[in-house]
């Protein structure tokens, strides 16, 4: 994007790339050299990188005691429920408030980020109480539905913003060609959208996977709980923890989604673009 | 590609979106339940080291198999996050029966009316196993609304091979240093490279005020209904003694100070204190972590005038909205047997405290691994002012630790501590 | 005619994201703001009374308040700003055609995607003063001089904690930005380069202002998240020392939660929310001009 920079120019990318790297990825290492530490090995003054004695004991424990596969599985259920929802909620509305001026998206966009910006402890309990009274606590459906509503105003300020990107003279082109607004919309606008799509997908996705208190508090039946809620248990009084456990059940809850993002990455990429515009 | 329940999840979340308005009209969306059949007691519990875990797991499945008209539903909850779950939960009316907590968080619950008055409910042979000093913890305005089963007495851990090489002598189970001798002995514990003593104080003010009571420090006045701070010299002689191991004698990391009790542990084990205060619990450390030929001792906790300590027991509570109250009293009187709670103290690595369970735990444990230097401490541990006292919370937070902090890091002086803990104790106290 | 059709069109689009969030946010948020003009407090059938602004005139020498709403712009600027520096420099990165680009991108939303339980014992265990991974660093390459007590001594727990903020932000941040950059469209940089137009002039006259909007929305989401989030912070230091990271939002929150006073809390939101709204208007209002 920035042109073809000289070979100096490449060496120094490259070691930026790497410092980002070891500072954003570096705790990818120590979560998996600690999850293979016996405990006598975690307490160290100088610690060392790799086990001397490895174990699988914490992966077996982390297991036996919380039954992390069935809140993995649970977990994964409410984050793609809410992926996919929040980005078929989101995508519409977005475009309406990027298209067209009107009082009601002004005021649904600030009242967005008003919702955000309200400290978030003082609406827990309202909350907790409208879905009570709904039916929805301690289902999945009830949290899918919280992730959803928390994750709109990412997903809508963000996707506005990458609809006033799309030039509308391209919009206009295809309407001048023929093509009816909702086809435009799905031959022209949903293929640029795409890029911001999978960021809303992600964030979605991610935030409804390390959730933790609406979780806590609205599942009651210990066999509907999600993943973070059952890695919680592995931390103790004053900061103490079960670190063994802990790290190696951390280490499977970070997988999902890093996977789910190594496959949507790709969308991200410009070179899907101008083939996207055509088809 | 979607699996169908996935689809299922999706459209039930659909539907509610369109549903809600009407659904949250009619009122208690069908929760209730069923009258028939077993009494059903959910418990909150926050046991969670291995140990305790399975102890406390084991003894819910043998009371559900003795008892199958009350069953118990184990429920873990977490140390970190059950302040913010059990708030929500007893003001969104869905509390648990029986909720595991300690003693100095359940009073602020106890006051806005959420758990139940056990006076009644508790037989008279558990009453009996627990000093009134302690029940007293428990007790708010007259009503006693957790039972006290855990203690957590503030002893010593000491580095074996470095007292012998200092030439120190490891005191008797019942007979605890001083702390002019604690000191001496840090002073002949500290070379290069090596500390004395590591005092971990990242919650300053629930430690200073434990210990404070070894030399009468109250902190909190009642006279004729009102309560105040006072600052005396009763009051300063524990954080001045403190203070003056870190910065005169030297004798007292100052990196420690961020720290909570479990990070001390790899300077410990790496030789570089050679004592820690701190909780009994910090045993079971010693027992899972520590490197191998690493010796440690607990010692006594330290003596002032007295060695009197606040006690600030794990409880356990019943909702006040919870329907089966005499059943969960029922179960908390089996599962706090003298022999049951001796295996939640040993899986604790905590101080029972039922009499006659402190008796069959020394047995049980032959005394060995400090166990006879915490059943000692016992005795020690009681009730202080500061534990009933309204906006103990609230001062503590906004006004003790950061004053604490900033004396223990030598930014304010001893006077200056005193004056911003009265003015604190003004604010909240009005 | 064409009005009105348009008018029904919005509808229909809006309708089915404002519908929960009605539900869900506008019935919550009503009561959280009227709550500010109450004494509620925490308590089993415990009555909350109207009292007008009598909450306001104490927090307004509620000098322990305003102490930490400062420390909160510090840290929602610090960190807002420095994540977005820094993920810019990163989606650029990541948008080149480098070797491993998919590896990179996926490491890069690595502290977005560890369980943020474990995320505030992993940085403690960074900083700790004996066994830290980055005092143990310092001393690996001779740098003993280096080592500080960082979250216990009192200049450098604030910079230190912002540290972390930047670090569990940015990939969020990247991804957008990323995701953005590809909508500049390929066109507008081949006719630059064209015109002979330098890197830098590229990225500043071409990239820069087609990204506008994105960056606009992610900055803005940024700042109120910083602001607003505590639970890290929380964890590491519990405001401390001495109150130098007391943020305000841990501030409400010990307010409502521990205390149990939800009308002043309340309150404080309702300040803050007001001061924020001040703050993000200015902005937003330029920024959009700029935009447009």
């Amino acid at each position: 994007m920035l042109g073809k920079p000289s070979r100096t120019g490449r060496v120094l990318q490259y070691l930026a790339l790497a410092g980002y790297l070891i500072f954003l990825g570096f705790p990818l290492v120590w979560l998996l050299s600690t999850a293979f530490k016996p405990p006598r090995e975690l307490v160290q003054l100088h610690p060392s990188l790799i086990p001397s004695s490895p174990t699988l004991q914490n992966f077996v424990q982390a297991f036996t005691e919380q039954e992390l596969g069935r809140a993995a599985w649970n977990s994964l259920q409410v984050s793609l429920a809410s992926a996919v929802l929040t980005v078929l909620v989101a995508m519409p509305a977005s475009y309406a408030l990027a298209r067209f001026k009107s009082k009601l998206g002004t005021v649904a966009l600030g009242w967005v980020l008003l919702s955000q910006l309200f400290p978030f402890v003082l609406l827990i309990i309202p909350i907790f109480l409208v879905l009570r009274q709904a039916g929805l606590a301690n289902s999945h459906a009830g949290l899918v539905l919280i992730y959803v509503v928390w994750a709109l105003p990412f997903a809508l300020w963000m996707l506005q913003g990458f609809v006033r990107n799309i030039p509308r003279e391209l919009e206009e082109a295809a309407s001048v060609d023929g093509a009816g607004r909702l086809q435009v919309l799905r031959r022209v606008v949903f293929p640029l959208l795409a890029p911001g799509l999978v960021a809303t997908a992600l964030f979605s996705f991610i935030s409804a996977w390390n959730e933790f208190f609406f979780a806590l508090v609205l599942i009651k039946t210990p066999e509907l709980q999600t993943l973070p809620v059952a890695l919680a248990r592995f931390v103790g009084i004053e900061g103490t923890a079960r670190l063994g456990p802990l790290a190696a059940g951390s280490l499977l809850a970070t997988l999902p989604s890093l996977i789910f993002f190594a496959f949507m990455q790709r969308r991200l990429s410009s070179g899907s673009l101008a083939g996207a515009v055509k088809g | 590609m979607i699996p169908r329940r996935f689809r299922r999840l999706a459209a039930a979340a659909a539907v509610a979106v369109v549903g809600l308005g009407a659904l949250a009209a009619c009122g208690d969306g069908g929760e209730s339940e069923a009258t028939a059949g077993p009494v059903k007691l959910r418990f909150l519990s926050l046991a969670w080291q291995k140990e305790s875990l399975q102890a406390n797991k084991d003894l819910v499945a043998k009371w559900n198999s003795e008892h199958p008209d009350i069953q118990v539903e184990y429920v873990q909850g977490d140390w970190n996050s059950v302040h913010d779950q059990l708030l929500t939960s007893f003001e969104g009316g869905d509390a648990p029966d029986i909720v595991h907590y300690e003693a100095s968080a359940i009073g602020e619950f106890s006051k806005q009316g959420y758990l139940a008055d056990l006076s009644g409910l508790i037989p008279a042979d558990l009453k009996g196993q627990i000093d009134q000093g302690v029940w007293d913890t428990a007790t708010f305005d007259g009503k006693v609304t957790g039972v006290p089963f855990l203690l957590e007495s503030q002893v010593v851990i000491a580095n074996k091979k470095l007292l012998d090489a200092a030439g120190v002598t490891v005191p008797a189970a019942d007979g605890g240093w001083t702390w002019d001798e604690f000191q001496a002995n840090a002073q002949k514990l500290t070379k290069p490279g090596q500390f004395g003593v590591a005092w971990a104080l990242k919650s300053p003010t629930n430690r200073v005020l434990n210990l404070a009571l070894n030399y009468d420090g109250k902190f909190f006045y009642t006279d004729g209904g009102k309560t105040e701070v006072k600052i005396g010299d009763a009051e300063k002689e524990v954080p001045k003694r403190i203070h003056d191991m870190i910065y005169t004698a030297k004798t007292a990391s100052p990196e420690a100070l961020g720290m909570s009790g479990a990070d001390t542990l790899p300077g410990f084990f790496g030789g570089k204190y050679a004592m820690l205060p701190g909780s009994v619990s910090l045993r079971q450390q010693m027992v899972e972590q520590a490197p191998a030929g690493f010796e440690w001792v607990t010692l006594p906790p330290v003596k002032g005038l007295s060695s009197k300590q606040a006690a600030n027991p794990q409880t356990l509570s019943i909702s006040e909205d919870s329907k089966h109250k005499e059943q969960a009293a029922q179960f908390l009187a089996y599962f706090l047997n003298p022999t049951n709670m001796a295996a939640l103290a040993k899986g604790d690595w905590l101080v029972p405290t039922g009499k006659q369970a402190n008796e069959e735990l020394v047995k049980l444990t032959k005394g060995e691994q400090g166990w006879d230097v915490a059943a000692d401490s016992a005795a020690d541990l009681t009730v202080a002012p500061f534990q009933m006292a309204d906006g103990y919370p609230e001062w503590k937070t906004k006004y003790a630790t950061p004053a604490l902090q900033q004396y223990f890091a030598n930014k304010i002086t001893l006077d200056q501590l005193a004056s911003q803990l009265v003015d604190g104790g003004k604010q909240v106290l009005r | 005619m064409t009005r009105r059709s348009d008018r029904t069109t919005i509808y229909l689009l809006l309708l089915p994201s404002l519908l929960p969030v009605l539900v869900l946010s506008v019935f919550p948020l009503l009561r959280g703001i009227y709550l500010g003009f109450t004494d509620a407090r925490a308590g089993r059938n415990v009555e909350a009374n109207f009292t007008g602004l009598d909450n306001y005139k104490e927090l307004l020498t509620d000098d322990l308040f305003w102490n930490s709403f400062k420390i909160g712009l510090l840290w929602a600027f610090g960190v807002t700003v420095l994540q977005f520096v820094l993920a810019l420099g990163l989606a650029l990165l990541l948008n080149q055609q480098l070797r491993f680009r998919g590896v990179a991108r996926v490491l890069a939303v690595v502290p977005w995607a560890m369980p943020p339980v474990v995320v505030g014992i992993l940085w403690k265990l960074v900083y700790h003063p004996d066994a830290g991974l980055l005092n143990e660093f310092f001393y690996r390459i001779g740098a003993d001089g280096l080592r500080a007590n960082w979250l216990g001594d009192f200049s450098t727990a604030l910079p230190a904690v912002i540290i972390v903020g930047v670090w569990a932000g940015m990939p969020q941040t990247t991804v957008v930005l990323l995701a953005g950059l590809q909508g500049v469209a390929r066109e507008l940089h081949e006719a630059a380069a064209v015109d002979g137009a330098s890197t830098w002039h590229r990225f500043r006259h071409v990239t820069l202002p087609a990204l506008m909007p994105v960056i606009v929305a992610i900055t803005s989401l940024d700042f109120i998240w910083n602001f607003n989030s505590f639970g890290l912070v929380y964890v590491l230091t519990a405001g401390g020392p001495g109150g130098k990271t007391m943020l305000p939002m841990l501030f409400a929150y010990e307010e409502a939660f521990r205390y149990g006073n939800y009308g002043y809390a309340a309150a404080l939101g309702n300040v803050m929310v007001v001061i924020i709204v001040a703050l993000l208007a200015v902005y937003l209002r330029r920024r959009l001009r700029e935009a447009n």
